[in-house]
C-alpha cells in the first residue's frame, strides 16, 4: 500500500483527544475537573489567592478537591479524593519558572521560598502524571547545589529517595544525578565522569541528560583534561539547546574549558579570544545570571567593561527576557503533552 | 554557505526521508483488512455447509493464505445465490478485501464497484452494527484508484464522499485528507508549477478537514498533512503553529509523539533548505538557526525506540486484555480481538523497521553540526560531527560527516588534525564522493602553512592512493604541486612539471599561468635568453593577460640581467611600464611598483658605478699631468663625471625612496630597499630624509610586528642628525684658515732658530705660532660646543619621539610592545648616568639617577597619565627597571613593591605581571605575586609569559605545601610545552614536589637531569645536589648525603642559599649518624668563615649544634 494512504488511516488508530484549557484534574474513568491555582494571586494587599467558584479546590492537607456545581438552580457540592486522580494537567506554575529564575541568579534561598510550597502542594499527587512535585524538586535540589549545602542536600536526597518504590524512573533518575553532584563536589571526579558517562548512555530526559553533561564535564574540567571538558560543555549547547536554563553553566564551562587548553603551542586556535567570545554571549544573552557574573570575573578587564555596557543598554532597552522560557522537552509518554506546553 | 557541497546534505536529507516514511506510525492496516469478518456467520449455524466455508475462506484469510480464502470465497459465491442480499454483500466485500490484499488492483476496482452497484444497503448490520461498510468500500476503491493511477476517478469519488450527507463524520474527513493526498500524487509527475498548484489545493482540502478543530483523530490526521504540506511549501510558521497546536490536543500517545518529531525534523529540512537559498546572510543565518532549534528540539533514536516500543507494549495489553476478558468471545467481540491483532502487528512492523535504522541519531547530528557550520560556530560543529565518529561510527553517510569535520577542524585552527583526518578518510573511504575535495584539503592545508615538501608528499600520496579522483580534481593537484615546486624554489622540476602539465591539460584553466610560470623559472634561473623567449610567447598569447605587467617588468629585469646589461633599455622599460600601471589598484599590480622603483634604482646605481672607473682615470691624469692645461681639462673632466654620478646616485636614491614609500603592501621589496637606503643615505649625512622616511613608514601601522624596527631607526637618525655635517665642514675651515698662519708663524721660528735669531724674536714668533694655536682650539671648540649641542639636542628630540610612541600606547593594556619600549627608553636614559665609585659625589650638573628618573617621568607623560592605572603601573615599572640597569635593585624593589601592594592582576599587562611577580616571588612575598600568575594562568595561557604563570604559582604551592598541586601545575606545563625560558624552575619545583610526596626515584632522576644540563648551571645546579643529599637523608643514606653536601657547598659555595644548608647538613650527619664529632666541628668551622654564610639561619643553627659537640 503507498505510505500516503498507509498514513491517513493511521490516525484512526490513535485514542481520543484530551481537551484540556488550564489545570485540571482527570479521575480514573475519565471526568474531568477544572481547579483553581491555588499559587496564582489577585492584586490585593496582601495577595488572595485567585478563585473562582465554577472550579475544584485542591487541599493538599485533606487530599481532597472540592467543586461546587449548580444544578438545577441548586449548587451541589462534591468532594473527591485525590487519590482517585489519574492524570494531572497543570501549565507550568509561574511560581516555578520564578524559583528558576532566582536559581539562574544565583538566589537560591529566594528560589527555595518559591519552590517550598509547590512540593508541598502536589505532595499529596506527587506520583501521578502530569504533577509538577519532581520537577519542583528538581528546582530545589538545584538551589540547594547553590547554596553549596551538603547536609541540606543529603537529607533532601535521603527524604526522596523513600519516596522511590521504582515506580517512576524519572525520580530514581534524578537521585541518582543528585547523589552523582554530590559526589562531584567531594572530589571524586574519575568515579563521577565514569558513572556519568554510563547513565547517559541509558537516560532520554532531556533536562536529565544536560544536567549529567554538566556534572561530567565539570569533574573533567577539575582534573584538567580540558579538551573533554570542553567537548562535554559543548554538548549542551549543540544537543540540548533546548534546555535553556542549562545554557550559561554550560557557556561558562566551555570558556573556562578553552582557557584550559590555551597554551603557546595552540596560539593559533586564538582559544583565550575563543573563550571570551562565550562569556561575552553568556553576559549578553543570560545577563542576570549567576554565571554572567562570574563570567565577568572571568573576562578582561576591558572586554568586562565593553560587556557590561552592552547588557545594561539591553537592560535599558527592556526588551530580552532574562532567559528564553523553555519549552517542555518532548516526552515519549505524553505525560507533559497537554495545553501547558503550547 | 560555507559549504559548497550540498550534494551530501541531500543524500543525507533523503535517506533521513526513508526513515520518516518507514517509522510513521501506521497503526493499522486497511480499513479493509480490519473489516470485522463475519465471524457470527461462521458459528451459527456450525453445521450449516456454508458457514463452514466461509469460516474455511476467514481462517485462511487469518493466515494470509488469500489464494486459498480466494477460491473458498468463489466457490461460496456460487452457491450462494439464494442467499439474503446482504449475505451476497459480504461475500462480495471479502473477495474485494482478498484482490486488495493480492495487490490485484484491477480485480478488487471491479470487485468494489460490484459490491457498490449491487448492494445499496451494502453489509447491512451483518458485520457492525452501525456501519454497512459501504464508507470503508469506497474508501478503499478510492485507494485502489489511486494505487492505478487513476487519479481523476479517485478524486470523483472523494468528491462523493466529501458531500455525501449520509457518510459518517470521520468518513467524510478522512476523503477530505485522502482527496488532497491524491492531488498531490496526481502532480508528482507534473511540472513543478503542476506541482505547486497541487499543494495549494492541497492546503485547501485540508483547511476544510481542519476547520471544525483538532479534537478527533481524523482532524489532527488532516491536520499533520496539512503541517507536511505547509512545510513544502515554504510555510514553515504555519507548520509550526499548527503543529503546535495538534500536539497540545493530542492524546501524547507515543505513536503523535514520534510523528510529530518527524514533522519536527521535515521542518528543520525546509528551514535549512530556505537557508541554503536565501539571498541575505542575515535571512540565512535566521533559518539557519530556527533549523538549528527544530534539529535541536527532535527525539534521539533511544527516545523514538522507547516510544514505538511503548505503543507496542500499549497495544499488546489492550490484546490481552480483550483476549482475557473475552475467554469465549462473541462475534463483536471476535471483531475487536481480530481489529487489535492487525494494530499490535502493524506497530511491531514499524517497530523492526526502525530498529534496523541505524543512522538515525547521526543524521540529527550530522545536520546540527552542518547548521553550526554555516552559523559560524565552529567549535560546536567540531562537537555535533564528533558525536557522530563516537557513538556512530557505522553511520551509512560517515563520509560527509568526515568532510564537514574537517571543515570544521580548518575553521578552529586544527590543520594537522585536519590533515590526519584527511588521511584517515582517504584511506577509509577511497571510493566517497568526496574524496577529491579531500584530498585537495590535505595537501593545501601545508601548502597554506608554506610546507611545501610535506604538501607535495600529501598531493602525491593522494595521487598514488585516491583512485576514484575526478579529472579536475587531478588537474588542480598537479597544478599545486607545481605551485610548491615554484614556491620551493625549484625551478628545474616546477619547470618540467609546468610543461607536462601544458601538454597533459592542453585546455586548462591555468594554462595562461602556466605559461607565465614556465618563463619564470627560466627568470629565476638567470637563463635570461630563455626567459626573454618564455615571456615572449607569453605576450604573444596573452597580450592582456592577467600577467602581462608582471611579464612587462620582468622583460626590463632581463635587459638588466644581460652581460653587459642594457641599462638604458631598462629605464626605458621601467618608466613605460609605470606610465601604464602606476594608477592600477589591482593588488598585485601594486605590489609590483616598489619593486619597478627599486629596478629603476638598481640601474641608476650601476650606471653610477660605471663611472668609477672613468672618475679614477681622470683622476690619475689630473695627478700625473702637471701642466697646469691639461691638469685643469683632467680636473674638469673628472668633475663633469662626478657630478654625472651624483645625478644617477640621486635618482637612485629618489627611486629607492619611492619604492619604499610604496612598498606597505610588499614587505620584501621593502626590506629590500631599505636596507639599500641605509647603506646611501647615511653616509651621505642625509638622516633627516632617512629620519623622515622611517617615519612615514612607521606611522603605516603602529602595531605592525616591524613597527618597532622603524621607530628605532626613526630614533637612530634623529641622534645622527645631531652631528651634522656642517659641523665637519666649519671645522675643516677652522683648520684650513689657521693651517697656513700656522705654517707660517712655524716657518718663521724656524728660520730663526736656524739663523740663531735673538731670542727675544725667537719667543715672539713661538708666542705667535702658540697664539694661534690657542685661537685654532678656541675655534675649533667653539664648533665642537656646537656639534655636541646639535648632538644634545638630537638625542633630546629622538627621546622625544620614543616618549611619543610609548606615550601613544601606554594607556592600553593590550599593547604589549609598550613594555618593549620602556625597557628601551630606560636603557637609554641609564645610559646617560655617569657611574661614580663609591664614596664620590656627583658634580651638581651632573645627569644622575634621579635625573633620569625625572626624565622617565616626563617622557613617559605620566603626570598627563595620572587617571591611568595601567600608565601609571607602566611608569613604575620603567623606574624599576631604569633602577634595575643602574644596579640598584632596592629602587627595582621599592617601584615593584608598589606595583605589587597597588594593583590588581587585570590592571596590568602580562609582561609586568610576570617580572613584578616573579621579583616579588624571590623576595618571598607570595600574596600577590600569587594572584598575578594565577592571572596569567587563566588570561595569558598563549602569551610568552605563560610560563611564569606555571612557575611562579607551582612554586608558590611548594611552599604551601600543596605538593600535589605543584606536582600538577608543573605536569600541565611540561605536557603543554608551556616551559619555555622557565623550563629550569618548572623542572626544580616538580623534583622537589616529587621528593616531598617520597618519589624518591622520580625525583632523583629530575634532580639528576637538571644538574647535568649545561645551560642551567649556577644556583638550581646547586639547589640539586643539595636535594639529592636531602633525599639521601631521609632515606636513612648519611654516607651518601654527605657526598652530596659536600659537593653543594664545595663546588657552589658562593650560592649561600644553598652551601649554608650543605654545610649544616652535613655537620648534622657527621654529628649524629656518622659518630664523626671532629669533624662535624671542622666542616662548622669551615662553614662559619665564610662570609657570605656566616649571618645566615643556618649558621646560627649551626653556632648551636657546635656548641653541643
Amino acid at each position: 500500500m503507498r505510505p500516503a494512504v498507509r498514513t491517513l488511516l493511521t490516525a484512526a488508530l490513535l485514542g481520543a483527544a484530551a481537551h484540556s484549557f488550564g489545570q485540571a484534574l482527570i479521575f480514573k474513568g475519565g471526568e474531568r475537573w477544572e481547579v483553581n491555582d491555588p499559587f496564582k494571586m489577585d492584586t490585593s494587599v496582601p495577595p488572595k489567592p485567585l478563585i473562582d467558584p465554577k472550579k475544584g479546590t485542591i487541599s493538599s492537607i485533606k487530599g481532597t478537591v472540592v467543586r461546587t456545581v449548580n444544578a438545577g438552580g441548586t449548587d451541589i457540592e462534591s468532594t473527591r479524593k485525590l487519590s482517585e486522580v489519574e492524570r494531572i494537567i497543570w501549565p507550568n506554575s509561574e511560581r516555578l519558572a520564578e524559583a528558576q529564575l532566582f536559581v539562574s541568579r544565583g538566589e537560591p534561598a529566594k528560589a527555595l521560598d518559591s519552590v517550598e510550597p509547590i512540593i508541598k502542594f502536589f505532595d499529596a499527587f506527587k506520583k501521578t502524571p502530569g504533577s509538577l512535585w519532581l520537577k519542583a524538586s528538581m528546582v530545589k535540589l538545584d538551589a540547594l547545589d547553590r547554596l553549596e549545602n551538603d547536609a541540606a542536600i543529603g537529607s533532601f536526597l535521603d527524604n526522596l529517595e523513600k519516596n522511590d518504590d521504582g515506580s517512576n524512573p524519572e525520580l530514581a533518575n534524578k537521585i541518582k544525578l543528585a547523589r552523582l553532584m554530590q559526589r562531584a563536589r567531594r572530589g571524586e571526579h574519575d568515579a563521577v565522569i565514569a558513572d556519568a558517562t554510563e547513565l547517559i548512555g541509558k537516560l532520554d530526559d532531556l533536562d536529565v541528560l544536560a544536567r549529567l553533561h554538566l556534572v561530567k564535564a565539570g569533574s573533567l574540567l577539575a582534573t584538567k583534561k580540558y579538551e573533554a571538558a570542553m567537548n562535554t560543555y559543548l554538548r549542551i549547547p549543540v544537543f540540548y539547546g533546548s534546555q535553556a536554563e542549562h545554557l550559561p553553566k554550560a557557556m561558562l564551562g566551555a570558556a573556562r574549558a578553552f582557557r584550559g587548553m590555551d597554551t603557546p603551542a595552540t596560539r593559533e586556535q586564538k582559544l583565550e579570544e575563543v573563550s571570551n567570545r562565550y562569556l561575552r554571549d553568556l553576559i549578553a544573552t543570560f545577563p542576570v545570571s549567576k554565571e554572567a557574573e562570574e563570567a565577568k570575573k572571568l573576562l578582561p578587564k576591558e572586554d568586562r567593561l565593553a560587556a557590561e555596557a552592552d547588557a545594561a543598554k539591553i537592560k535599558d532597552a527592556a526588551v530580552l527576557p532574562d532567559a528564553p522560557a523553555k519549552p517542555d522537552a518532548p516526552k515519549a509518554d505524553g505525560a507533559n503533552n497537554n495545553d501547558a506546553n503550547k | 554557505m560555507v559549504t559548497q557541497e550540498s550534494r551530501t546534505y541531500k543524500l543525507a536529507k533523503a535517506a533521513i526521508l526513508a526513515v520518516l516514511i518507514a517509522v510513521i506510525p501506521a497503526t493499522t492496516v486497511l480499513r479493509a483488512q480490519t473489516t470485522p469478518k463475519p465471524a457470527a456467520a461462521a458459528t451459527k449455524p456450525p453445521e450449516d455447509p456454508l458457514a463452514a466455508l466461509y469460516n474455511k475462506a476467514m481462517a485462511a484469510m487469518d493466515k494470509k493464505q488469500y489464494a486459498a480464502a480466494l477460491k473458498n470465497l468463489e466457490e461460496l459465491e456460487k452457491k450462494a445465490a439464494a442467499l439474503p442480499p446482504f449475505l451476497q454483500a459480504v461475500i462480495s466485500f471479502r473477495k474485494a478485501s482478498v484482490f486488495y490484499f493480492l495487490k490485484d488492483w484491477a480485480k478488487a476496482d471491479a470487485e468494489l464497484n460490484s459490491f457498490l452497484t449491487k448492494f445499496p444497503n451494502g453489509t447491512e448490520k451483518f458485520l457492525d452494527d452501525n456501519d454497512n461498510m459501504r464508507g470503508v468500500a469506497q474508501l478503499t476503491l478510492v485507494e485502489v484508484y489511486a494505487n492505478q493511477s487513476k487519479w481523476d476517478d479517485a478524486l470523483k469519488l472523494l468528491q462523493v464522499l466529501r458531500t455525501n450527507p449520509l457518510i459518517q463524520p470521520k468518513d467524510r474527513l478522512n476523503a477530505y485528507t485522502l482527496s488532497a493526498r491524491i492531488v498531490e500524487e496526481k502532480a508528482r509527475s507534473g511540472s513543478e508549477a503542476d506541482k505547486k498548484q497541487a499543494l495549494g489545493q492541497a492546503v485547501g482540502l485540508l483547511k476544510q478537514a481542519t476547520a471544525g478543530g483538532l479534537g478527533t483523530p481524523e482532524a489532527r490526521e488532516a491536520g499533520m498533512r496539512l503541517v507536511e504540506v505547509y512545510t513544502k511549501l515554504g510555510l514553515v510558521k504555519d507548520a509550526e503553529q499548527l503543529k503546535a497546536e495538534i500536539d497540545a490536543k493530542g492524546t501524547g500517545s507515543p505513536a503523535e509523539v514520534v510523528r510529530s518529531n518527524f514533522q519536527r525534523i521535515e521542518i528543520g529540512d525546509a528551514r535549512f533548505e530556505a537557508g541554503e537559498n536565501a539571498a541575505e546572510q542575515k535571512d540565512k543565518d535566521e533559518l539557519y538557526r530556527q533549523a538549528l532549534a527544530s534539529y535541536q528540539g527532535a527525539l534521539r533514536r533511544a527516545t523514538v525506540s522507547r516510544s514505538v516500543t511503548k505503543a507496542v507494549e500499549l497495544k499488546q495489553a489492550d490484546l490481552d486484555k480483550l483476549v482475557k476478558e473475552n475467554a469465549k468471545p462473541t462475534p463483536e467481540a471476535t471483531l475487536k480481538i481480530e481489529a487489535a491483532r492487525a494494530e499490535v502487528e502493524s506497530f511491531k512492523t514499524i517497530q523492526a523497521d526502525f530498529e534496523k535504522n541505524k543512522d538515525y541519531d547521526a543524521f540529527i547530528s550530522y545536520r546540527i553540526g552542518l547548521c553550526l557550520l554555516e552559523l559560524k560556530r565552529p567549535w560546536e560543529a567540531f562537537v555535533a560531527f564528533r558525536d557522530i565518529f563516537e557513538n556512530n561510527p557505522g553511520f551509512s553517510k560517515v563520509s560527509g560527516a568526515y568532510y564537514y569535520y574537517i571543515l570544521a577542524l580548518r575553521e578552529i585552527g586544527r590543520n594537522a588534525e585536519a590533515q590526519a583526518k584527511c588521511k584517515e578518510f582517504l584511506a577509509k573511504y577511497p571510493d566517497a564522493e568526496e574524496v577529491s575535495m579531500v584530498a585537495v584539503i590535505l595537501g593545501q592545508i601545508s601548502q597554506d602553512r608554506e610546507e611545501y615538501e610535506e604538501a607535495i608528499g600529501h598531493y602525491n600520496w593522494a595521487k598514488a592512493n585516491v583512485k576514484k579522483m575526478d579529472a579536475a580534481t587531478l588537474e588542480e593537484i598537479d597544478f599545486r604541486i607545481i605551485c610548491c615546486l615554484f614556491a620551493h624554489v625549484e625551478w628545474d622540476k616546477a619547470r618540467v612539471a609546468l610543461d607536462e602539465f601544458l601538454a597533459k591539460h592542453q585546455r586548462s584553466f591555468a594554462k595562461e599561468q602556466a605559461t607565465y610560470m614556465r618563463a619564470l623559472c627560466w627568470f629565476y634561473q638567470g637563463k635570461f635568453k630563455e626567459t626573454k623567449a618564455g615571456f615572449d610567447e607569453y605576450q604573444a598569447a596573452y597580450p592582456k593577460g592577467d600577467f602581462i605587467a608582471d611579464v612587462r617588468y620582468r622583460q626590463a629585469i632581463v635587459k638588466f640581467g644581460l652581460n653587459p646589461p642594457e641599462v638604458a633599455e631598462t629605464l626605458r622599460l621601467c618608466q613605460e611600464w609605470l606610465r601604464d600601471f602606476a594608477v592600477s589598484k589591482n593588488e598585485a599590480i601594486v605590489n609590483q611598483i616598489p619593486e619597478v622603483h627599486t629596478l629603476i634604482a638598481d640601474a641608476e646605481i650601476r650606471l653610477a658605478t660605471d663611472l668609477d672607473r672613468d672618475i679614477a682615470a681622470a683622476d690619475k691624469n689630473v695627478r700625473t699631468n702637471p701642466e697646469p692645461a691639461a691638469k685643469a681639462k683632467y680636473r674638469a673632466e673628472k668633475e663633469r663625471l662626478e657630478k654625472e654620478k651624483e645625478g644617477h646616485t640621486v635618482k637612485a636614491i629618489d627611486a629607492y625612496v619611492a619604492a619604499a614609500r610604496s612598498g606597505r603592501t610588499n614587505p620584501n621589496a621593502l626590506e629590500h630597499v631599505l636596507r639599500e637606503l641605509g647603506k646611501l643615505l647615511p653616509g651621505r649625512g642625509e638622516h633627516a630624509r632617512m629620519r623622515d622616511l622611517y617615519r612615514e613608514i612607521y606611522d603605516w601601522n603602529h602595531a605592525d610586528a616591524k613597527a618597532l624596527n622603524y621607530l628605532y631607526e626613526v630614533i637612530k637618525a634623529t641622534e645622527r642628525m645631531g652631528d651634522k655635517p656642517e659641523f665637519a665642514q666649519q671645522a675643516e675651515a677652522v683648520q684650513k684658515k689657521f693651517s697656513a698662519q700656522l705654517a707660517a708663524a712655524r716657518k718663521k721660528v724656524d728660520e730663526l732658530v736656524k739663523s740663531d735669531g735673538k731670542p727675544a724674536d725667537v719667543k715672539a714668533a713661538k708666542d705667535a705660532v702658540a697664539k694661534l694655536s690657542a685661537e685654532l682650539a678656541a675655534e675649533l671648540d667653539v664648533v665642537e660646543k656646537a656639534r655636541q649641542a646639535s648632538i644634545l639636542a638630537a638625542k633630546g628630540e629622538a627621546l622625544g619621539i620614543l616618549s611619543g610612541a610609548v606615550a601613544e600606547s601606554i594607556n592600553d593594556r593590550r599593547q604589549e610592545g609598550s613594555e618593549k619600549l620602556i625597557l628601551f627608553l630606560a636603557e637609554k636614559l641609564a645610559r646617560k648616568v655617569k657611574r661614580l665609585k663609591p664614596g664620590a659625589t656627583a658634580a651638581p650638573d651632573a645627569y644622575t639617577a634621579a635625573s633620569a628618573e625625572e626624565e622617565i617621568t616626563r617622557l613617559l607623560r605620566l603626570e598627563e597619565n595620572k587617571d591611568s592605572l595601567i600608565a601609571q603601573a607602566r611608569g613604575f615599572f620603567a623606574k624599576g627597571q631604569l633602577a634595575a640597569f643602574l644596579r640598584d635593585p632596592a629602587k627595582t624593589d621599592f617601584y615593584f613593591k608598589k606595583i605589587s601592594a597597588n594593583y590588581k592582576a587585570e590592571e596590568l599587562s602580562p609582561t609586568i605581571l610576570a617580572i613584578v611577580g616573579d621579583h616579588m616571588l624571590a623576595r618571598g612575598e607570595t600574596k600577590n605575586s600569587e594572584g598575578y600568575f594565577q592571572y596569567i594562568m587563566e588570561h595569558h595561557r598563549s602569551s610568552e609569559y605563560a610560563d611564569f604563570g606555571f612557575a611562579g604559582l607551582a612554586e608558590i604551592r611548594l611552599g604551601q605545601k600543596k605538593h600535589k598541586e605543584a606536582l600538577e601545575l608543573c605536569a600541565e606545563a611540561i605536557d603543554n610545552n608551556v616551559t619555555m625560558s622557565k623550563e629550569k624552575d618548572i623542572r626544580f619545583v616538580k623534583a622537589r614536589a616529587l621528593a616531598e610526596t617520597q618519589k624518591y626515584d622520580e625525583a632523583k632522576k629530575e634532580f639528576e637531569e637538571i644538574a647535568k644540563t649545561k645551560e642551567w648551571k649556577g644556583e638550581t645546579t646547586a639547589g640539586c645536589l643539595y636535594w639529592l643529599g636531602l633525599m639521601e637523608e631521609r632515606q636513612g643514606r648519611p654516607a651518601e648525603a654527605v657526598g652530596y653536601y659536600r659537593r653543594t657547598y664545595q663546588a657552589w659555595k658562593k650560592y649561600e642559599v644553598w652551601s649554608a644548608k650543605a654545610y649544616l647538613g652535613a655537620a648534622r650527619l657527621f654529628a649524629t649518624k656518622l659518630d664523626q664529632k671532629q669533624a662535624a666541628k671542622e666542616v662548622i668551622a669551615e662553614m662559619l668563615s665564610k662570609d657570605r654564610i656566616k649571618d645566615t639561619p643556618e649558621a646560627a643553627e649551626a653556632r648551636t649544634l657546635s656548641a653541643q659537640l
